[in-house]
């Protein structure tokens, strides 16, 4: 047997006979009723919360493509025939005045058309720019959201209140939440993943607070794997150090926290035995998982990346790979969608680098048949404004916060189908509107989670990712 | 499994619920909890909330008559309508509702009832009551206290028939401390001193130079920076750096001249109001500043002018009244009495902070964010006097002595370093925000916290409107805010600091929750101590140094953490008696001091700009505005305590973080403790610990020691100030052994360890014997005891 596996056993056993009986610290106690330790050593790479799912999921995992910065929703799936009857001329006032703006501020609003034609695709006849031609070919796959609001006009507000409900910091992202209450499949490789991709233009700054765990236990934040270096802090072992002699290095310290174990009964060392075993564990995990060579060439070529190179291409298929082994939240970044001047210019650039891969990443899952417990979300922490905005050589669009849109795709979401809509200048989101709130609490359903029930008592208060304000799960997409 | 966890999980329930089985009912402690969580969010103090139009946060609305019948007939449980709503088994009259996801236990509804029988009495709450000083406690044959905190903790252990744990032995007792007063462990020197001191006052004597160490101003300034979101950079998108390590050594240096807190309290809030505000004052006042800002392109500043407006208040609450008014901006507080008027009145108190020019920065390193100063820390402007004075006195002597050659001589070589110690501090000024105060802003209060909204009313400067007011004709300005929350009648101030000075020396509150006092927050476990403390202190003219003194001279604070007595885990799995001590991992700095300090490698200056120690590179790719490199200390300031460490907001250093340090975005009372896998490869792999190790290695190596036990023993005692058991030796000995056979094989890889960090180890020493001996250093850091505070 293996050593490892052998102290545990004995420290199952010794836990489960003696629990009621050995030193509990304080500090160990009350974390223990929170972080559901009651599990054994082993919890924090597992379980979740009891009772949860609350009802059957449709999805297992949640992958999420966030393209920072704010796509212009005008430019992608929200097509607008009369703001390009429209270009140039002023915006009416009926729809600005009183209303939040950035860096507009001040300047004369005039429209600005749409800048690629939109053309219906697949079976279901879903409407998408040009500039997207492969999103075009999954198209009856995915669900789009035309109605999309959120209440932020600025970077770093936004995202958090796409990943927190709120744009107070502190509070929980939402892969923390799914963790938190879902736990996690894998044994050796984190519950919560954040890659962001490199190449593109001037990429947007990502705080970590993004993937935070506020108030949560802080072993649900999400873990940033990285292209450079290592791909996860401290995953390498030192200079002249091997693998065998760390592995003896844990034995070692193993064997000696055992003994201060037996002196003083504090249940803390159990979990520090355990803790530093699935570390060790990671470092072996985790090169494989980064190593691609035995990817079919055909999938290689799909996503188009040939290594783990930290391109969105790469993150994409590392994406599938986490998901296939346990990974609860996956969520990706792709910075540089900030269009307020040479829009054209940069969507070519952005949709060159996102289009496709997001594309094989479905068609991927489907494959494998993991498309159907496999929930993916796409989109911005908000849209652009209709109206022109005069930075750099060609026009732009400003933040955008009333209207835009998003999809989602697989995880029991009905593809091929539309759903709300804005005004007839993409400024508001008129019909069926969808705040960042409905999203989370559609992304929960599917994960079989009621959102008004997963909470945690926080400054006295039930504290939930969608927050006090009600919050509908969007039905209409669903499958 | 399962059912054997649900079973202990019981246990540990009905445990708790058996410390006051035979106690009578008091409002504060056993009805008020349940009506805050239950019931007073829709039947409580927020107005727009109010369900029913009844509230039961107050008596004369549960009493008030409805219909011939009221909520609550005192003495008529039978005949109010509150116990017939809490016993329907009709879903539509149900108290509390299905859909509010909460549930009243069969005890709870036992508590209710019999309270109502009783009379339905209510109590103000406690924490806005001012804290009257009780009578100590007697306890009969009481030879276990040495002070008054102990006669409070034993009277009630001996009301549940149980008794105070042990000491702890005197090793484990010297390191806690240690760890507790300047967050540095012992050297073995200082443990053998200890140890041989037979005298009765050895004890008191290490506690009065700990408290005389620069170090204990550092330890309780890792706190407090916690507490007021102190941080390096701005915090919003671009995370720029901005100036504010002047206030960070104002902590520091304010702790060690155990400035009164009061006065510490005026300052911060205040000092840029003071008469003649002092240098030091105007640094102090930095704290207004501490707050995330922004210029990211597009921000409007009225909005952000209503954010830090928020959250200035909400800090201000949490940082001396452990309230949560955060709640109120837009909305009237679910549980406690803070209106949405009370949140905006603070917020119109602080309408003078400047806020207009810190929009104006750039993408550089540092940001700058107006108003700022140019000046020298407070502990160089001390130094700087010192030398000055000296330098008069020497110049004086010289001129006295001109005829001497030999006394002039010396005298001017003595001159010439002082001068250029002098020009050396001088080089030392940096730049930190202040507060300036200018013509107040119009302060409204938004609806639902809605800042384009202006239909709400222009919002004159006050105090929450339940709490003693200012008496004052004209303005409520910020000075009087200041005092206001250290005048005597202070019903919060005084209970809240030393509660958490509390959790700094137990590892818990006296109530548990350090960051709210409000009516959802923990009943005090020893509401009798804890009054009795904030008095003392108040009266001790807010002298931190002495309660800090009080409390680890008290028996309690000396009681081992190890459970021997039998039962006390039964009937107090929590710790609530403070039957024994309580232990914990210790913060993320102290785990980088520890180490730094065994291995000898810690620069123990006070005070100074932050300090870099090695990252994993790639760290702030995702940071922009400017693009930047994180480029490690290469001097000295490596080597510097955790307190000083860089604190970049959106990406804290990883070591810190995986030790739960937080991002300073927000207040923090307390860290939380995890314990994770990303924790332990911290610990394993992280160059800063290695480097530890092998330095420490090093000096293991040259130690004049007669063989490898002897050498095993040096190290141990070095980290864990004690002697290793027979049976540690033997496992350090063979993992020596076999390391060491491993290296033999390939010396090219020992060679390469010491490449890890840039502190140079002697060529003299064998590569294989000092990468071998480096691995037993590694995993005796790497332990679970060396982390902990016991």
């Amino acid at each position: 047997m293996h050593p490892f596996e052998e102290a545990r056993q004995q420290l199952t056993r010794r836990t489960f006979l003696s629990q009621a009986g050995v030193g509990l610290g304080a500090t160990a106690a009350a974390t223990m009723l929170d972080e559901s330790l009651w599990a054994g050593p082993d919890a924090s790479a597992l379980g979740g919360l009891p009772g949860l799912p609350h009802f059957a999921p449709k999805a297992k995992r949640v992958i999420f493509l966030c393209m920072a910065g704010g796509p212009s929703h005008l430019e992608t799936f929200d097509f607008k025939p009369k703001l390009q009857e429209m270009d140039g001329q002023p915006m009416p006032e009926s729809f600005t005045k009183g209303q939040p703006i950035a860096q507009l501020q001040g300047k004369e609003l005039k429209c600005l058309g749409p800048q690629y034609p939109f053309r219906q695709h697949g079976d279901s006849g879903q409407l998408i720019a040009d500039i997207l031609p492969h999103t075009a070919e999954i198209a009856d796959d995915i669900a789009i959201i035309r109605s999309m609001h959120t209440d932020q006009i600025n970077h770093d507000p936004a995202h958090t209140v796409m990943n927190t409900g709120t744009s107070i910091s502190g509070r929980p992202s939402m892969g923390a939440w799914v963790t938190y209450g879902l736990g996690v499949e894998s044994r050796d490789l984190p519950g919560f993943v954040v890659l962001t991709s490199v190449g593109g233009r001037n990429p947007q700054p990502i705080a970590s607070r993004q993937w935070g765990a506020g108030f949560l236990p802080s072993r649900f934040q999400g873990t940033e794997f990285y292209s450079k270096g290592d791909p996860v802090h401290y995953v390498r072992n030192p200079a002249g150090v091997s693998n065998e002699q760390q592995r003896k290095l844990v034995e070692a310290v193993a064997k000696l926290n055992d003994l201060r174990y037996q002196q003083v009964k504090n249940p803390e060392i159990e979990s520090r035995i355990a803790q530093m075993e699935l570390a060790f564990r990671m470092q072996q995990s985790i090169p494989e998982l980064m190593d691609f060579s035995n990817e079919p060439q055909h999938v290689l070529e799909s996503y188009g990346t040939e290594g783990s190179d930290g391109t969105f291409a790469a993150n994409c298929l590392l994406a599938r790979r986490l998901a296939e082994r346990g990974t609860r939240f996956i969520h990706l970044y792709h910075r540089g969608w900030d269009h307020h001047g040479d829009l054209k210019r940069y969507m070519e650039i952005c949709c060159g680098l996102c289009d496709g891969p997001a594309a094989a990443l479905i068609r991927d899952l489907k494959e494998r048949g993991m498309f159907d417990e496999t929930l993916v979300i796409w989109g911005g922490e908000f849209g652009r404004t209709p109206m022109f905005q005069g930075k750099g050589k060609d026009p732009g669009r400003d933040h955008h916060i009333k209207g835009f849109s998003m999809w989602m795709a697989g995880g029991g979401i009905k593809g091929g189908t539309s759903h709300g809509n804005t005004d007839d200048l993409g400024y508001a989101a008129v019909e069926n509107p969808v705040h960042i709130r409905d999203l989370h609490a559609t992304m929960l359903h599917q994960l079989g989670i009621d959102h008004k029930r997963l909470s945690v008592k926080f400054q006295g208060l039930d504290a939930r990712l969608t927050g006090v304000e009600e919050a509908h799960v969007v039905k209409d997409i669903l499958a | 499994m399962m059912n054997l966890r649900v079973t202990t999980f019981l246990i540990l329930i009905l445990a708790s619920g058996a410390l006051r089985a035979e106690d009578e009912i008091s409002f504060n402690r056993d009805i008020r909890p349940i009506l805050s969580d239950k019931c007073f969010f829709c039947h409580g103090p927020d107005k727009e909330e109010r369900k029913a139009d009844l509230r039961l946060d107050l008596r004369e609305g549960a009493v008030a008559a409805r219909d011939e019948t009221a909520a609550i007939i005192p003495g008529k449980p039978q005949e109010s309508e509150l116990v017939k709503r809490i016993l329907s088994d009709d879903e539509f009259t149900v108290m509390p509702p299905e859909e509010s996801g909460k549930h009243l236990t069969e005890n709870e509804k036992q508590l209710l009832i019999q309270w109502i029988g009783e009379g339905a009495e209510y109590q103000d709450h406690w924490a806005y009551v001012t804290p009257i000083r009780p009578d100590v406690p007697t306890v009969p044959n009481d030879n276990w206290s040495l002070n008054s905190i102990d006669r409070f903790i034993l009277a009630q252990i001996k009301e549940q028939k149980l008794t105070p744990s042990a000491d702890a032995d005197r090793i484990t007792l010297l390191r806690r401390l240690y760890f507790d007063m300047i967050g540095l462990p012992p050297t073995p020197a200082e443990v053998d001193a200890f140890l041989a001191d037979k005298s009765p006052k050895a004890y008191e004597k290490v506690v009065d130079r700990l408290l005389e160490s620069p170090h204990f101003g550092e330890r309780m300034a890792m706190y407090w920076l916690d507490l007021v979101r102190y941080a390096d950079t701005v915090g919003y998108h671009g995370d720029q750096e901005h100036s504010a390590t002047l206030y960070r050594d104002y902590v520091i240096k304010a702790f060690n001249d155990n400035k009164p807190f009061d006065q510490f309290t005026i300052e911060q809030l205040a000092g840029d109001l003071l008469p003649n505000a002092t240098t030091e004052q105007k640094i102090a006042s930095g704290y207004n500043r501490l707050l995330q800002t922004s210029h990211e392109g597009g921000v409007q500043q009225k909005e952000y002018l209503a954010k830090y407006a928020s959250d200035r208040v909400r800090n201000f609450s949490e940082v001396w009244l452990a309230g949560t008014m955060g709640c109120s901006e837009c909305h009237d507080h679910k549980y406690d009495p803070y209106t949405q008027e009370d949140f905006y009145s603070l917020q119109a108190i602080m309408a003078d902070i400047n806020d207009n020019d810190s929009f104006k920065g750039g993408n550089t390193l540092p940001t700058k964010r107006e108003p700022e100063i140019e000046a020298l820390s407070p502990i160089d402007r001390e130094r700087l006097d010192a030398v000055e004075a000296e330098l008069a006195e020497l110049e004086q002597k010289l001129a006295a002595n001109e005829g001497n050659a030999e006394v002039a001589a010396e005298l001017k070589s003595e001159i010439a370093v002082l001068k250029s110690e002098q020009k050396e501090i001088n080089n030392r000024v940096r730049r930190q925000m202040v507060t300036v105060s200018i013509e107040p802003r119009t302060i409204r209060l938004l609806p639902r916290g809605d800042w384009l909204d202006e239909s709400g009313p222009v919002m004159e400067p006050s105090v929450p409107h339940f709490l003693p007011q200012v008496e004052k004709k004209g303005r409520v300005t910020r000075l009087d805010l200041a005092k206001w929350l250290v005048r005597d009648d202070h019903p919060q101030t005084a209970r809240v600091f030393v509660n958490r000075l509390w959790y700094l020396f137990l590892g818990e509150g006296i109530s548990r929750s350090l960051d709210d006092f409000g009516s959802q927050g923990a009943w005090p476990t020893h509401p009798e101590l804890l009054d009795w403390l904030a008095v003392e202190f108040r009266e001790s003219g807010w002298d931190i140094k002495q309660m800090v003194k009080l409390i680890v001279m008290s028996r309690t604070y000396r009681q081992t953490s190890v459970v021997v007595t039998p039962g006390l885990l039964k009937y107090d799995p929590e710790n609530r008696l403070f039957a024994r001590q309580n232990r914990f991992r210790l913060p993320a700095e102290m785990i980088r001091d520890n180490a730094l300090s065994v291995s000898g490698l810690l620069v123990d200056e006070i005070g100074g700009k932050s300090a870099r120690p090695y990252q994993p590179i790639g760290y702030y790719a995702h940071l922009n505005f400017p693009k930047r490199t994180y480029l490690s200390d290469k001097d000295e300031n490596q080597y510097r305590r955790g307190v000083y460490v860089h604190w970049q907001r959106q990406f804290l250093h990883p070591m810190l973080r995986a030790f739960d340090a937080p991002t300073r975005e927000e207040c923090t009372a307390r860290r939380p403790i995890s314990n994770t896998p990303t924790a332990a490869l911290t610990l394993l792999n992280d160059p800063s610990l290695i480097e530890a190790a092998r330095v420490l290695a090093a000096h293991a190596m040259e130690e004049d020691v007669k063989n490898d036990r002897a050498r095993i023993e040096w190290i141990w005692r070095r980290v864990l100030s004690r002697r290793p058991t027979e049976m540690e030796s033997k496992v350090m000995a063979d993992y020596r052994q076999n390391s060491k056979a491993a290296y033999a094989k390939d010396p090219a890889e020992a060679k390469k360890l010491q490449s890890v960090g840039r502190a140079e180890t002697p060529e003299h020493l064998d590569p294989v014997e000092l990468a071998s001996w480096s691995a037993v250093c590694r995993a005796i850091l790497n332990l679970n005891e060396t982390i902990t505070r016991n």
